[in-house]
């Protein structure tokens, strides 16, 4: 179906991860299948059997996640992937791996919690993969695509920067991403390979042993464990926080969203601009770390920000943060489901331009809203 | 300009597929494209459906409430799709397995014997296919040719033998509206 030329195909965003985890190099897939992302596994259990690379469908998520710890601590690239529910059962591991410094790449294409919740696309594992699930002071990396062809690319990225930091790195996709197909191409892995051979564990022939354990009994070690670790992410912070911005240059009002809703805010940009009004948008590409700066400097310029999230209100609480109550933040949601449609948008932006507050909109009733005073 | 179709019908009469065709086409012509499916617990026999939106620039939004065209294989597709076509938008039913009924009057109507046709070629199995080529002779933004490739691409090497049958599906239901079965 796909390949390393760059053609374009028509590809579901599930295959398109799956298969430019074949061409980022990954040596072994674990995983267990959970709607709405088992099209990946699927497709791997084929592909990687032909290329004599290892596909195991694993007992259980909590199997998955530690075979791939495993794998990776060997210096392979490996992953698995799953989705909310799922991914919750592998928090512990993530926390492990962290401390562990190994560099997991893990998919979560997300689907409607709290609980099992059911399979329709959502937003609300944000916290959970920028704030973690697991115990002590981690973080991961996550990259949250927009596109079908940015499925390809950032996991692409996901490989390299896992490797690179030695840091668990999350995909964040959402079930509509997974799920759609649009046209993308894939193209050679544009990353260098990153050298491992000073850690991995290969055998201790010919030098001394290794070990790779997250314990610590000595309590001075511990300590700088964790400023190096912390120390660790701040040069990620550094150089590699990625965002896109439209028009926000004479807007005076910035509409921010995550992953495949950009598609949405943009389109609502469109529409309001084709009416005169002055309206940008802003989009996290990497959530962790989080374009705090380039926030903060819209804030600066003393532009408004509207935040829209298939979710209660979870990268608000970063939006909000980043721009330390300058200007108005409003937030529009829908917890889960339809998407927001560009219609509703408009509705809500062109409200709010006019009363600053927040809404949370049922499906199908753009007119019958539910406002509450929010201001930052 | 932005235009999207709803495609539905049993599970099983192909409905994802030929969404998939039409995706293709449209990319294959240099367009803009996205498909999405209902997902999910569904079933044979139960009732699918796809939506496809094209546009010359960026897709807006994938999944949307309402529709321009709305291609429907069996009955509880119209009563559920229709519903939801725009003002001035366009339905277009399978006259095998769906009456002839108008019941708004600020939409199009077009009904062709999909099922009838597909069979007249040996197999209700193309009956996807037919209603494409009925699309096509309705909506301009849809190219006959495109689709062609669309369905080549589609089936590629694997399943070239069934490349024949296709066209010739696609070719009777772009006539169907001019000839009768």
């Amino acid at each position: 179906m796909a390949d390393k030329s760059n053609e374009k195909v028509l590809i579901k965003g599930n295959y398109a991860i799956a298969q430019a985890a074949i061409n980022a190099g990954c040596q072994c897939y674990f995983g267990y299948p959970i709607t709405p992302q088992t099209e990946i596994g699927e497709y791997l259990s084929g592909k990687m059997q032909e290329l004599g690379r290892a596909y195991v469908c694993a007992e259980s998520e909590l199997g998955a996640i530690n075979m791939v710890m495993g794998a990776v601590s060997t210096g392979v690239k490996a992953m698995t992937s799953s989705s909310s529910c799922a991914v919750s059962l592998m928090q512990e591991a993530l926390s492990y791996a962290s401390s562990d410094e190994l560099p997991v790449v893990l998919v979560n294409v997300m689907r409607t919690g709290p609980g099992l919740g059911y399979i329709y696309p959502a937003q609300g594992d944000y916290n959970q993969a920028v704030y973690g699930g697991g115990n002590g002071d981690y973080k991961l990396i996550v990259l949250a695509p927009s596109t079908v062809q940015e499925c390809v690319d950032l996991t692409y990225r996901a490989f390299y920067l896992a490797q690179k930091y030695r840091n668990p790195t999350m995909i964040l996709a959402d079930g509509l991403l997974g799920q759609m197909m649009e046209p993308a191409s894939f193209g050679e892995y544009p990353y260098p390979e990153v050298d491992v051979s000073s850690w991995a564990l290969t055998g201790a022939k010919g030098r001394d042993a290794r070990k790779i354990y997250s314990v610590a009994t000595d309590e001075k070690k511990q300590i700088q464990h964790i400023y190096d670790l912390h120390k660790k992410f701040e040069v990620i912070a550094e150089n590699e926080t990625t965002y896109e911005e439209f028009n926000t240059e004479d807007a005076d009002i910035v509409l921010v969203a995550f992953g495949s809703m950009t598609r949405n805010i943009k389109a609502a940009m469109n529409v309001l601009r084709a009416k005169g009004k002055k309206v940008g948008c802003f989009r996290p590409v990497t959530l962790s770390p989080f374009p705090y700066k380039a926030l903060k400097s819209l804030a600066d310029k003393g532009k408004d920000l509207v935040v829209v999230e298939m979710n209660m209100g979870q990268m608000l609480k970063d939006v909000k943060y980043a721009v330390e109550g300058k200007v108005n933040v409003s937030f529009v949601s829908r917890p889960c489901g339809e998407w927001l449609s560009v219609e509703e948008i408009v509705d809500a932006v062109e409200d709010i331009m006019v009363s600053n507050t927040s809404k949370s909109i049922q499906p199908g009733s753009v007119k019958e809203v539910s406002y509450a005073a929010a201001r930052a | 300009m932005e235009t999207n179709f709803i495609l539905a019908g049993f599970g099983g009469q192909g409905i994802l597929l030929a969404g998939t065709v039409l995706a293709n086409a449209f990319m294959l012509e240099g367009k803009n494209v996205t498909w999405y499916p209902c997902y999910g617990a569904e079933m044979r026999g139960g009732t699918v459906n796809c939506e496809v939106v094209v546009s010359d620039t960026e897709v807006s939004s994938v999944h949307k409430q309402d529709t321009d065209y709305a291609l429907v294989l069996n009955q509880q597709s119209f009563d559920r799709f229709v519903q939801r076509v725009k003002k001035g938008g366009t339905i277009i039913a399978n006259s095998t397995l769906v009456a002839e009924s108008k019941p708004r009057n600020d939409i199009n109507y077009v009904f062709a014997p999909m099922g009838d046709i597909a069979n007249s070629l040996g197999t209700s199995k193309v009956t996807n296919v037919v209603s494409l080529g009925v699309l096509s002779s309705v909506c301009n933004i849809v190219s006959k040719e495109y689709l062609a490739k669309g369905v080549e691409k589609v089936l590629g090497e694997k399943k070239k033998d069934l490349l024949p049958l296709n066209e010739k599906a696609l070719a009777n239901g772009f006539d169907a509206l001019l000839t009768k079965v």
